[in-house]
């Protein structure tokens, strides 16, 4: 042990840069947030709360072909459907448990229509469960409040996916446009060892 | 009567192991982990981890699901990486089916994995940390992961269990700001991590004594485990299935596999550590190099899903739409394969055998999780109890994987 060791270990001089480090760190500004008084809104595309998507007309969009249904992985929505007066499909019940949900989107995607959507609510929280049990109506009215926000239905595009521009190339499309700050350079070797033994304990 | 002083020590004492429950519910064992430890005063002699209190029965579910719609399975596995198992995920069916996903899709495929790694590491580092007695690194690596979670929620919209890949490509496009952003967050990560994570633990002697010559593992022992990932690679052997059988784009980058030699806590640690940065290193060269193009397979409408816009309009698409959604794909093939990928814990491995229908006949999992968890025994014995939270740490287990 060189004499300069012993001075670091005698002083304590790792542990000092690590105070004068939390030091610092108290004149930096928070990151975090108040959570419930202040809220982060999500971002475009955040897959939150089912509604279901309703017409000019003010009929709910869905059709009763049960694609949703068959995809959700959890199994947790059921569509039932009857036969109509002029041998139309008519949706009787649409239900989801929203408790099941684990929220993937898939039932977005599988939707020929675009009559189901995930909006950007997040909290879930009530005194019963049955109030996670939606019903049409209870999903529709989730499409009502959430079409009242700033979002509207270019929110749910985002995920109405595959589109036939993700099998081309957009004219548009993102690439890196150069930016500050050069990778560092680091050792060019297939394998780097990490250090220098047991020996070295401070 | 108490005994006289001059009889003590004559008279024999019988003495026995004290059996202490650790778990189910503890902090330190990063989730459902019971594990039963005889000891004898503070010295472990024997501790028997049992695992199942966090079982789903994910491969038998798979089983009952079609092709994409067993892939959100898979966040639930290792659900801090979740990203890195859906792309094992995806990489095994593809390799099954015989696709090979668009170039563009296979760079931001390598991107999030390589984010995901970050994010898992540095909570495995800083709940690591934590269950030995600082505080401060598992905030800062909040701070950080935070950073990458608003990246997976801007392109995907979910922050943990994101869905993402698809098989055959990915499900959206990355957006300008997505890249813009990332690209800022690498240029100053590595400096963050020398400047603060390193800064306060990686000389500070109360983690030193806690982790150097703590849970050693030769390379030999570690290999006959089965140890993968930075667990193995803390004992000094190179293996990274990432350079032994590149998928994605990672026979495209340039990157260094880190080795420690002792195979302690500490050099675990450190492999860790390292691979913060070359991980930053590859999503560095990733962002540089990803070229122009599709982001699905150009045959991917008949095993994902059609364009949406021709649903409605072409009838093919449309028989696609509704078959693949009920029964899965058509084309389905017979046969079995194993598919490795290098996910931040380790290797995952998918066997999946199909049977020509559209769902997995049967989908095992080898979850690099479950197979650290049966070396704690080994580095647990002789050991103090304290140190049976370090070994917890360091072999970096998440229960959604062990127990499935
Ligand atoms: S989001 Fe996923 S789990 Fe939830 S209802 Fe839709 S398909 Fe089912
Ligand atoms: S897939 Fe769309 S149209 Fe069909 S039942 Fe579901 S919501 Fe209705």
């Amino acid at each position: 042990m060189t004499i300069k060791d012993l001075a670091k270990r005698v002083f304590l001089v790792e542990i000092l840069k690590g105070m004068a480090l939390t030091l610092r760190m108290i004149f930096t500004h928070a990151v975090t947030r108040q959570y419930p008084e202040e809220k982060r809104p999500p971002f475009p595309g955040f897959r939150g709360l089912h509604a279901l998507v309703r017409k000019e007309n003010g009929e709910a969009k869905c059709v009763g072909c049960g694609l949703c249904a068959a995809i959700c992985p959890s199994k947790c929505i059921s569509v039932y459907t009857s036969e109509g007066s002029d041998h139309n499909k008519v949706v009787d019940r649409y239900e989801i448990e929203v408790l099941r949900c684990v929220y993937c989107a898939f039932c977005v995607e599988a939707c020929p229509f675009g009559a189901v959507v995930l909006t950007d609510h997040y909290e879930y929280s009530d005194y019963s469960r049955a109030a996670f049990d939606m019903d049409k109506e209870k999903l529709l009215a989730n499409w009502d409040k959430f079409m009242a926000g700033p979002k509207g239905e270019e929110y749910f595009k985002r995920f109405w996916r595959p589109l036939s521009e993700d099998y081309a190339t957009p004219e548009d499309q993102p690439v890196f446009r150069g930016g500050a700050g050069a990778p560092k350079a680091l050792p060019g070797k297939e394998t780097v060892e990490v250090q220098g033994g047991l020996s070295d304990a401070a | 009567m108490p005994a006289a002083p001059e009889e003590i020590g004559k008279k024999e004492v019988k003495t026995k192991e004290l059996t202490v429950n650790m778990g189910p519910q503890h902090p330190a064992t990063h989730g459902v982990l019971r594990l039963v430890l005889e000891l004898n005063g503070e010295t472990v002699v024997k501790c028997t981890p049992y695992v199942g209190y966090l079982h789903r029965g994910v491969e038998k579910l798979a089983e009952n699901r079609t092709y994409m719609s067993a892939l959100p399975l898979t966040d639930r596995l290792d659900y801090i990486s979740s990203m890195a198992n859906n792309i094992g995920y995806c990489v095994a069916v593809e390799r099954l089916f015989g696709v090979e996903p668009p170039e563009r899709a296979k760079y931001i495929r390598t991107i999030m994995a390589e984010m995901t790694r970050i994010s898992s590491h540095i909570i495995g580092v800083a709940t690591h940390v934590l269950d030995i007695g600082a505080t401060t690194l598992f905030l800062y690596s909040f701070r950080d992961r935070e950073t990458l979670l608003d990246l997976f929620e801007m392109t995907c919209g979910a922050r943990l269990t994101v869905s993402y890949p698809r098989i055959g490509g990915v499900r959206n496009d990355v957006s300008q700001e997505f890249i813009d952003k990332l690209y800022e967050f690498t240029g100053y990560f590595p400096e963050t991590i020398e400047r603060e994570y390193e800064t306060l633990i990686d000389r500070n002697r109360i983690w030193l004594q806690r982790t150097k010559g703590i849970g050693v593992i030769s390379a030999e022992d570690a290999i006959n485990w089965g140890l993968t990932g930075p667990t193995l690679r803390g004992s000094g052997v190179p293996y990274d299935v990432r350079k032994h059988a590149p998928y994605d784009a990672y026979d495209k980058v340039e990157f260094d596999v880190p080795v420690g030699k002792n195979g302690d806590v500490y050099d675990r640690y450190k492999c860790r550590m390292e691979e913060l940065k070359q991980s930053n290193r590859i999503i560095r060269q990733c962002i540089e190099q990803m070229p122009r193009g599709p982001i699905m397979a150009p045959d991917a409408p008949k095993f994902t899903l059609p364009p949406k816009d021709k649903v409605l309009t072409d009838m093919e698409s449309l028989i696609h739409h509704f078959v693949l959604i009920t029964k899965g794909p058509i084309a389905s093939p017979e046969g079995e394969i194993y598919s490795a990928t290098e996910v931040p814990k380790g290797e995952l491995g998918f066997y999946m055998i199909g049977d020509g229908s559209g769902k997995p006949y049967r989908m095992r999992l080898r979850s690099p999780s479950f197979v650290h968890v049966s070396v704690l025994p080994e580095l647990c014995k002789d050991a103090l109890i304290a140190d049976v939270i370090a070994n917890i740490g360091t072999i970096d287990i998440v229960l959604g994987e062990v127990d499935r």
